[in-house]
């Protein structure tokens, strides 16, 4: 669907933001340690960044100068299955920290197999379990790997 | 001689060999899933492969690269679903033929113009990439920060919707780059206070956020509809009439593929494009195209293979990444230890040879696979998404924290994939980000070391050095041209307008 552009289309807006962090770069290269001219060698620990940060701000000026479009698309909306796979990968940290990497990644698979439209419990199951073993065969067995255990495995296994 | 005999009979190690043809299945099968093309892949094998000796690392990505290229091409022609970005220009044709039934002919076609356009450019890499080095064996920090340069103003023309967006990206790759202590004044940039930033920000948690994470988030938001499998009897090798009617339009695509690929920046997925229009011109069936022609099927696998081994030329020879994908193989040797470059090619040939050596065979084992077995890879884009993509998710998660093992990585890979999918969202290309990762310490080093040597000032400096000075001349007409050619169109309309 698409609409007139207002003043602030969309690539205007865009380069608002882009402007924006690149004065909040800029300004974080004022909080560096002072250096001694001696160590300076040919350019501080600062002015790299500074340059940098300018060429974002130029570039963010050139973006919102850009001659607006008659009509603007307006951008689909995240639908629902999509924040609620933001959602689940926030969940898989919190369940993570309860009860370990691999359970957490079983848990994952299997929730949000469910929410993409997956019916089928049992390939569900099936196919979590599998890619969870495979990856605790590879990581923990064979490269030594020690994944995080959680709240759970501390309780269990110290 | 040596060393390039040196570097063929690493074949002959069984794990080396094993490898190859691990990476090549591997990449045929990834290659095949729509949305996890190369890039993800390795993204994603990253820290698998730092256990690994370079050489072993090198020659499993190489074949993965190669093999990714060709898998794409599978489902571009039997499900119009081109697996990997690279194969989109396949489908246009190759689809229109496999739903005239001839299938089988297609993706004949397609096997043997990707295995001709992959050797033509690995023969070229061989050549052309040590002369490359020994030319660039004399560069100094300035011919360095004018590459560098050079290669981040090609960003403009990666993807995206705008060469504005991507220069912004890239833009931001530099800045991400100079987080962490500061090498020559032990200065810390930009860590707020986390002690997991003061190395400065890791590689593999940004390119798995950013293409791997980026991407599950992106289909979370799409309808899933299974493509149809069209009917596939046999793979038909082309015969004589078909190869001589493809045969123009094979070595256009591997020489355009491989030039290409060759410029920093720009890859497989632009080398396809300009193959199929350039395929298309210069055809003497321009009425088949758009009907199944067997033509734009060949330019652009070709192309799309061809830009492979083009692309490592300017990663192994000077250290500037080819392609995106190339920017992760950079990183992985990075990571490593190795520092890719003119003196990569004395101080180890067997290693870059051995590169050569893989990347052939992984080209002719995708023609085996692809004649005797596409059938059976085809079913791969078969696989359903709500099974896929919670796999790739998890497999991002343990590749973010298996090399440090740190829940920093993984929190950070979380946020580049929110970026990533902003990004797309909003026109800016991942890949730009990336080579300014990549490039942004390259940049800043060559340019302190340059301002070291300047004596008389940086304007006089390099003003004494040709090479930089063509190099940031081509930047700067690079950059300009658009504009140049806008002002250009605007004084002829005014012109026009007056004279009427």
């Amino acid at each position: 669907m698409s609409r007139p552009a207002p003043f602030l289309w969309r690539d205007r807006r865009v380069a608002l933001v882009v402007a924006g962090l690149a004065l909040a770069f800029l300004a974080g290269t004022f909080s560096f340690e002072a250096v001694p001219l001696a160590l300076m060698e040919g350019l501080g620990a600062s002015e790299f960044p500074r340059l940098v940060g300018a060429v974002i701000l130029l570039l963010a000026v050139m973006l919102a100068l850009r001659p607006a479009p008659a009509e603007e698309e307006e951008l689909p909306a995240v639908n629902g299955c999509g924040w609620a796979t933001f959602a689940a990968c926030l969940g898989f940290l919190a369940a993570m920290a309860v009860v370990g990497m691999l359970p957490a990644m079983f848990l994952f698979m299997v929730g949000v197999g469910w929410l993409w439209g997956e019916r089928r419990v049992g390939v569900l199951l099936l196919s979590a379990g599998g890619v969870v073993l495979c990856l605790w065969l590879l990581f923990v067995r064979v490269f030594g790997l020690g994944l995080p255990g959680g709240m759970l495995g501390e309780m269990l296994f110290n | 001689m040596e060393a390039f005999l040196g570097g063929m009979m690493v074949l002959a190690d069984p794990f080396i060999l094993g490898m190859t043809v691990a990476g090549t299945l591997l990449g045929v099968f990834v290659g095949a899933l729509p949305g996890i093309g190369g890039s993800t892949t390795l993204a994603l094998l990253l820290p698998l492969t730092i256990g690994i000796s370079p050489v072993a690392s090198l020659a499993f990505m190489g074949a993965v690269y190669c093999g990714a290229n060709f898998g794409g091409s599978i489902t571009a022609i039997l499900v119009n679903t081109p697996g990997d970005p690279s194969a989109s220009a396949t489908a246009l044709e190759g689809y229109k033929m496999a739903e005239k039934g001839e299938a089988g002919l297609a993706l004949g076609i397609s096997a043997v113009a990707s295995a001709i356009g992959g050797i033509f450019s690995v023969i070229v890499m061989i050549v052309a990439a040590p002369l490359l080095a020994r030319a660039a064996y004399n560069f100094g920090p300035p011919e360095y920060f004018a590459l560098a340069l050079f290669g981040l103003s090609m960003c403009a023309a990666v993807g995206g919707d705008s060469p504005l967006k991507n220069l912004i990206a890239a833009a931001f790759g530099v800045a991400l780059a100079t987080v962490g202590i500061d090498l020559t004044t032990g200065v810390e940039r930009f860590t707020f206070g986390f002690y997991d930033l003061t190395d400065g920000i890791g590689f593999v948690p940004v390119l798995i956020g950013l293409f791997a994470l980026a991407e599950m988030f992106d289909q979370a938001s799409r309808q899933h509809t299974l493509g149809k499998l069209l009917k596939l009897d046999t793979v038909r090798i082309p015969g004589m009439a078909e190869f001589r009617k493809c045969a123009r339009s094979i070595w256009l695509g591997s020489g355009l593929g491989t030039f290409i690929g060759a410029l920093p920046a720009l890859g497989a997925t632009t080398a396809a494009l300009v193959a199929y229009n350039e395929t298309r011109r210069w055809s003497k069936h321009k009425h088949e195209f758009g009907q199944g022609s067997i033509e734009g099927v060949a330019g652009p696998e070709a192309a799309n293979n061809s830009a492979v081994g083009g692309a490592m030329v300017p990663t192994l020879a000077l250290g500037i990444p080819g392609s995106s994908t190339t920017a992760i193989m950079l990183a992985a040797l990075v990571v490593q230890g190795v520092r890719p470059g003119p003196h990569l090619f004395n101080e180890q040939p067997t290693l870059l040879y051995a590169v050569f050596a893989s990347m052939l065979a992984a080209n002719l084992i995708y023609l085996v696979l692809g004649l005797y077995s596409a059938k059976l890879f085809a079913r791969i884009s078969m696989v359903p998404p709500a099974l896929l993509w919670p796999t790739v998710f998890v497999l991002s998660v343990i590749g973010a924290y298996g090399p440090n093992q740190s829940m920093g990585e993984v929190y950070l890979m979380l946020f580049f994939g929110v970026v990533g999918l902003l990004f797309r969202r909003h026109g800016f290309s991942p890949a730009p980000l990336v080579m300014g990762l990549v490039l942004g310490s390259l940049l800043e080093e060559s340019l302190k070391q340059s301002l070291l040597i300047f004596q008389d000032g940086w304007v006089l400096g390099f003003l004494g050095r040709p090479i930089a000075l063509l190099l940031i001349g081509i930047t700067v007409a690079g950059l300009a041209a658009p504009w140049i050619m806008r002002l250009q169109a605007r004084l002829r309309g005014a012109t026009e307008k007056r004279a009427a």
